[in-house]
């Protein structure tokens, strides 16, 4: 009689439940905060690239009528950073400014026009020094070291030799060795930094609203940065403008922030300008790859020897983490038997390079994936069938000890390669259109947390009262990736029940559980995870007291999610009813959920870092670009992208589909016409205007297939979905360009006058070699 | 979130009284849709303590359909220009750069003077205050080091303003009116080439409209651009052409140039194409003729030897496309 | 200087006093508290304060508050004034053509103009309408989704 069954959540389209405060304007991001008595945060920035710091005079500052406070690097009780191995960063520069652009003073003024006129007053002698703004410069002989504990101003120098790659090059019929370039690139999220601090003077305690990713990294490193004990900082993370890396760690405005508002003694208001949020930068560093790949007739890889130099900027930042990804990630998505790495992460006097989407593996992946479609041209193959012969069979451990217990990547490729119509359409579409191919994967979160203190990977709690809502709380940062909708998804699915009894709330410091933040892809997997554990637990609770009440066993309870009930004949309970008596002498129910990662899955020993890679899972995708090219201007035209990911049990798809488009498209940015260069340090895009983030004008459609090859430690089998397709995209470009005319970029962005010059270069070489051979026309 | 300094607003609502008040004021500005000015002045470039607001001046916004010529008042909108039905019919490249111009949300502000009289753009003096100071400022404004040719005296900052190369196929004159009166000249004796001041206008003087001579017959004309991204951004080189054709031999050429220099002009010695049929090779030599003459200078990121390829290829483009 | 500024935003009249140096951007935000319009740039690059004004969009950080005297002044925060989402709302919140949010007040005001001016607009139309907004997060794909869908919702 009774059809009630329990809600599904997952694998439909859901959209987003913070959606509607976003499109009414009610969303509330860091600068949207106010209050009357809010005062103006302002920062002084270094003019030169590298510089003793002799003195700081800020007393005509401070007496300056309007001014609240200002503060320097003797307010700053310590360093930070975001690497507990490497925190040699200040909020404020102390004794030595490394780049043009870094904090050396900050004010609070009642008004912005007082704030500027202070930091005019403020005095600051330099003592310059030396400045080097390539890789090269810095790690030149003689070169001064930027840190004295950084010899030869190397951050880290990586290397691993893993199998035989000499006697695999010997195997090969074909080896090749190319040189790529790639521009430093930023993540030009929408929201310049902000952060809104308040500081109770009676009780001596801060509560900030930071734009970050990571709330538990900057409540920390405040605490350190000000001297304070953590327990009296409270971090609420407002609704966040983006993010894709750059604020993955504590930046210097939310330091300097709190710092105001503690000598302000009140309530400090900071944002940046779109060109300081440039400076304060922590993109993908400019990198040069020497790729090398022995390749046999049938396409299989032999070997791979390859270096990588990395432009980290003047500070450590991630950058330990970003050189060792660039080798580790060789792995995980062929069955490649031996490799051979050299990487250098190197000290400049340039703003700091950070963990840009698709954290380190990207680059490397362009060279990788560029390089052997051009071999496989060589060697007559098609580059489907070379991706073919080197997939991996999992489960599998890799010759890196990196775990892959699930692996969709032939079937990605089988997807696009159908979608894109590339066996009847390659080579036939016409002259100057071409099409490309190329693979990528990236991590579900790093398997190892940087701040190791035995605590599990991710927490939820969840809350019900009387009223039967569910308050699920996480310190989980939603940054417009979807990641409170996926964990109200996944505690929905568990429990049975509609997701509108779900109220979620995020990353307060006050109320929700520690989290370590939105970065390398871990929530979905690592979060979801905790959320079904406590969806579980709480269903237990349930469960017994319908049980109680319906006077049945427990394990005789049907739960239908909305009706628990024993059986077909019983009219059952509703969920409030089984909430009612859940509570009788136990008042509000709090469950926690919690997930941790496998040991397993912590990556190797196998060579000093060998932890950076590992994961409990990884994503897949292929991607096919379809371009045409004007012969004459150099414009490329992105026609079409068909992609497909396997991301596991698609979640939610309507996400899933938003976040490979927009990881596409990021690609395509980086890959078309995004760079960031310097003039003497100085940031020659440190605007919209200069900086290119493609426009709607000229991004193309992009076709998503959903792979899901579902992993047995996902939640429902999901995987990550936010940033494995960006890196296709930059290969699949230059190989499609490379099809429609015969040149084959090396270096990115492929903006239309580099392309020029290859065409030009073709030409010239054409007429060469036809003069040579005598076939003048 | 750069910050405006304080000012005064005025708001005339005639062209005599905006003299009067740009003229009773030092340092003042005439404002009008204020895109390029007020970037300006929130990065420190400009530093007016008035601003005559020209927006409620009607005698500007209008667009006057002649016997012989049509005007066009200086504070149309650019959207007004490039849906103009009576510009696209006798002037096609006009309503056509009109609409290239940055974004829609811009053409919807931004005005004909004020694409007209734009600044000269670089990539050392379009930056912040805090920019600027770090690198010792340039020629342009404050310095006195050029940092796209040190070694020079000359600054090259580019002329970047969609519409001009376009109407210089007409022979347009612009109507300016200052403390002296009204007078009319061509809209090439507007600019010199020196991109620190390569505006002719005199102290105080203001654009009123711009008169477009019909032409006898109508003509093919076009523009096009050349920019990384689709919408938003300033020329790397911008091409305006007209070509006449007559019993297939060219009767009429005419090549308007802009973001390669520190003004717009038009291309010289075409004369030597009349007469002669449009085929490949002839707009090979067109071609050729508008990359020697488009000089580009690294003021953009875009290094020059590009924007100077892509002017002559636009330009041989617009000419095959055209007739 | 100051001058009195009289204009309607959101349907609602106000008289304020004005600075003349005062942005539009900066009077929505700070003097009505209507923070919907968003600053994410340093002048007109990236389209997130695109607002209304005499229904036409416009950079709000381009134009003086003290230059809309008697305008009609329209942003994200008025849209939904009875307390339901408009269809080019749902279109951003059900076809996901908002994902951080941040651009999404400018883009439905960009999108909303288009949508009064043309009921059924092609995809070339809604590229050519939102060309002066920047998205960092969709590529743009959802984007016109959302637009098309609204576009339906508003004639069905």
């Amino acid at each position: 009689m009774n059809k009630i069954s329990p809600i599904q959540s997952i694998g439909i389209p859901k959209p987003l439940v913070d959606g509607p405060e976003k499109a009414t304007g009610k969303a509330m991001f860091a600068a949207d905060f106010q209050a009357t008595d809010a005062t103006v945060g302002r920062i002084l920035r270094s003019p030169v690239a590298h510089a003793n710091i002799i003195s700081i005079d800020t007393s005509q500052a401070e007496a300056l009528p309007g001014v609240l406070a200002v503060v320097t690097e003797a307010d700053c009780a310590d360093g930070y950073g975001v690497l507990p191995i490497a925190m040699n960063e200040w909020a404020l520069a102390r004794h030595r400014v490394r780049y043009r652009g870094e904090p050396v003073a900050a004010v609070a003024a009642m008004d912005v026009a007082t704030a500027q006129r202070a930091l005019d007053l403020i005095d600051v002698v330099y003592e310059e020094l030396p400045a080097y703004f390539t890789a090269d410069e810095a790690r030149a002989e003689g070169a001064l070291d930027l840190h004295d504990d950084k010899p030869g101003n190397i951050e880290r120098e990586v290397e691993f030799d893993l199998g035989d790659v000499d006697a695999g090059m010997a195997k090969a019929d074909l080896v090749r060795e190319v040189d790529f370039h790639c521009a430093e690139v930023c993540q030009a999220q929408m929201e310049p930094h902000a952060a809104f601090a308040e500081y109770d003077a009676a009780r001596e305690r801060l509560t900030i609203r930071p734009s970050t990713q990571v709330p538990f990294y900057v409540h920390k490193m405040l605490a350190r940065t000000m001297g304070m004990s953590e327990s009296h900082i409270r971090v609420i993370k407002p609704h966040i403008g983006g993010g894709f890396g750059c604020r993955t760690e504590t930046l210097q405005s939310d330091l300097i922030a709190g710092l105001l508002a503690r000598k302000a003694r009140g309530t400090v208001k900071v944002v940046l300008s779109r060109e300081e949020t440039f400076i304060t930068h922590r993109g993908r560093p400019e990198s040069h790859i020497k790729m090398k790949v022995g390749m046999t007739k049938d396409g299989t890889i032999t070997a791979v020897d390859f270096t990588a130099q990395q432009r980290g900027g003047a500070y450590s930042g991630y950058g330990i983490v970003t050189i060792l990804y660039a080798g580790s990630l060789i792995y995980g998505i062929y069955d490649i038997v031996s490799a051979r790495f050299q990487g250098y992460r190197v000290l400049t006097n340039t703003p700091p390079c950070g963990a840009f989407r698709g954290h380190g593996t990207v680059k490397t992946r362009f060279a990788f994936e560029n390089l052997i479609d051009g071999m496989a041209t060589e060697l007559g193959l098609d580059p489907f069938a070379v991706r073919r012969a080197n997939l991996l069979v999992a489960p599998t451990m890799t010759e890196n000890d990196l775990l892959v217990n699930s692996y969709g990547l032939d079937q990605c490729l089988d997807w696009v390669e159908k979608a894109s119509g590339w066996k009847q359409r390659k080579g036939k579409l016409g002259p100057n259109k071409g099409l490309g191919m190329a693979c990528s994967h990236y991590i579900s979160g790093a398997s190892k947390p940087k701040h190791w203190t035995g605590e599990p990977h991710a927490t939820i709690h969840l809350r019900v009262d009387w009223d039967a809502s569910i308050t699920l709380l996480t310190g989980a940062a939603e940054i417009g990736q979807g990641s409170s909708t996926v964990m109200a998804q996944c505690v929905a699915e568990t429990l049975g029940v509609d997701m509108g009894r779900i109220r979620v709330i995020a990353a307060d410091s006050a109320l929700t559980p520690k989290d370590n933040g939105s970065y390398s892809s871990r929530v979905t997997f690592m979060v979801g995870n905790a959320s079904i554990d406590a969806a579980q637990n709480l269903k237990a609770l349930l469960i017994e007291a319908a049980a109680r009440k319906l006077e049945i066993a427990p394990e005789d309870v049907e739960c239908l999610g909305e009706v628990y009930r024993g059986g077909q004949q019983d009219q059952g309970l509703t969920f409030e009813e089984v909430v009612m008596e859940a509570l009788k002498g136990e008042g509000t129910l709090a469950v926690k959920g919690i997930y941790d990662t496998i040991p397993e899955s912590w990556g190797g020993r196998k060579y000093r870092g060998a932890a950076i890679g590992g994961t409990m899972a990884f994503s897949y995708a292929a991607q096919v670009v379809e371009v045409t090219v004007d012969p004459d201007t150099a414009e490329i035209t992105v026609d079409k992208v068909w992609v497909a990911h396997d991301c596991g049990k698609a979640l939610n798809p309507l996400a899933v589909e938003g976040q490979v488009q927009g990881s596409v498209w990021m690609g395509l940015g980086q890959a078309m016409s995004e760079e960031t260069r310097f003039h003497d340090g100085l940031p020659l895009h440190a605007n919209m205007l200069d900086y290119r983030v493609p426009t709607i004008v000229e991004s193309p459609p992009i076709e998503v297939g959903i792979i899901e090859a579902n992993d047995p430690h996902g939640p429902f089998g999901a995987k990550e979905a936010g940033e494995g397709s960006l890196t296709g995209f930059l290969p699949a470009l230059t190989n499609a360009v490379a099809d429609a005319m015969g040149v084959r970029a090396t270096a990115l962005p492929l903006t239309p006058d580099r392309l020029l010059e290859l065409l030009e270069k073709k030409a010239r070489d054409e007429r060469v070699s036809a003069n040579a051979s005598g076939k003048v026309a | 979130m750069e910050y405006l300094p304080e000012m005064h607003l005025h708001n005339p609502a005639t062209v005599e009284e905006a003299i009067r008040l740009h003229d009773a004021a030092p340092a003042s500005r005439y404002l009008a849709g204020g895109s390029d000015l007020l970037v300006n002045i929130r990065r420190g470039i400009e530093q007016p303590d008035h601003l005559v607001y020209l927006n409620g001046i009607a005698e500007m916004h209008a667009i006057t359909d002649g016997p012989d010529q049509i005007s066009i008042g200086a504070a149309v909108t650019l959207r007004e220009l490039a849906e103009s039905v009576l510009l696209r019919e006798h002037f096609a490249a006009v309503a056509q750069a009109a609409g290239e111009v940055a974004g829609p949300s811009h053409r919807e502000y931004g005005t004909l003077g004020g694409n007209l009289c734009l600044d000269t753009r670089c990539v050392f003096y379009n930056q912040s205050e805090w920019w600027r100071a770090a690198n010792n400022y340039c020629l342009k404004y404050r310095g006195d080091t050029c940092h796209v040719a040190p070694a020079g005296k000359k600054c090259f900052a580019a002329f970047s303003g969609d519409v001009a190369p376009a109407l210089l196929l007409f022979d347009a004159e612009v109507e300016l009116a200052g403390p002296d009166g009204r007078r009319r000249i061509a809209l090439m004796d507007l600019y010199r080439n020196d991109g620190m001041d390569h505006l002719t206008l005199t102290s105080g003087e203001l654009m009123v409209a711009v008169h477009v001579p019909k032409m006898p017959s109508a003509i093919p004309t076009g523009y096009a651009k050349s920019r990384v991204r689709g919408s938003i951004d300033f020329p790397l080189a911008g091409v305006a052409v007209r070509m006449g054709l007559q019993d297939q031999l060219i009767a009429d050429l005419r090549i308007g140039l802009t973001g390669v220099s520190p003004l717009p002009f038009l291309v010289r010695g075409l004369e030597t194409f009349i007469g002669r049929r449009p085929d490949d090779a002839c707009l090979e030599e067109v071609r050729d003729v508008v990359r020697r003459q488009a000089k580009a200078m690294k003021t953009t990121l875009t290094p020059p030897h590009y924007r100077r390829r892509v002017a002559g290829a636009l330009a041989q483009k617009l000419a095959e496309s055209i007739f | 200087m100051k001058s009195t500024l009289s204009l309607t935003v959101n349907g609602v009249t106000r008289d304020d006093v004005v600075p003349d140096n005062l942005l539009l951007v900066d009077y929505l935000r700070d003097k009505a508290g209507l923070t919907g319009t968003k600053i994410g740039c340093d002048g007109g690059e990236c389209g997130a304060c695109t607002v209304l004004i005499d229904g036409r969009p416009r950079h709000a950080c381009l134009t003086l508050a003290a230059t809309c005297q008697n305008a009609k002044v329209e942003t994200v925060d008025g849209l939904s004034r009875d307390g339901r989402l408009t269809a080019i709302q749902r279109g951003f919140h059900e076809k996901l053509g908002s994902q951080c949010g941040f651009c999404t007040p400018g883009m439905i005001m960009a999108s909303e103009a288009l949508l009064r001016r043309n009921p059924d607009p092609s995809e070339a139309d809604i590229r050519d309408a939102l060309a002066a907004n920047i998205c960092r997060c969709t590529g743009y794909v959802k984007i016109i989704e959302a637009v098309q869908f609204a576009a339906r919702e508003r004639t069905a």
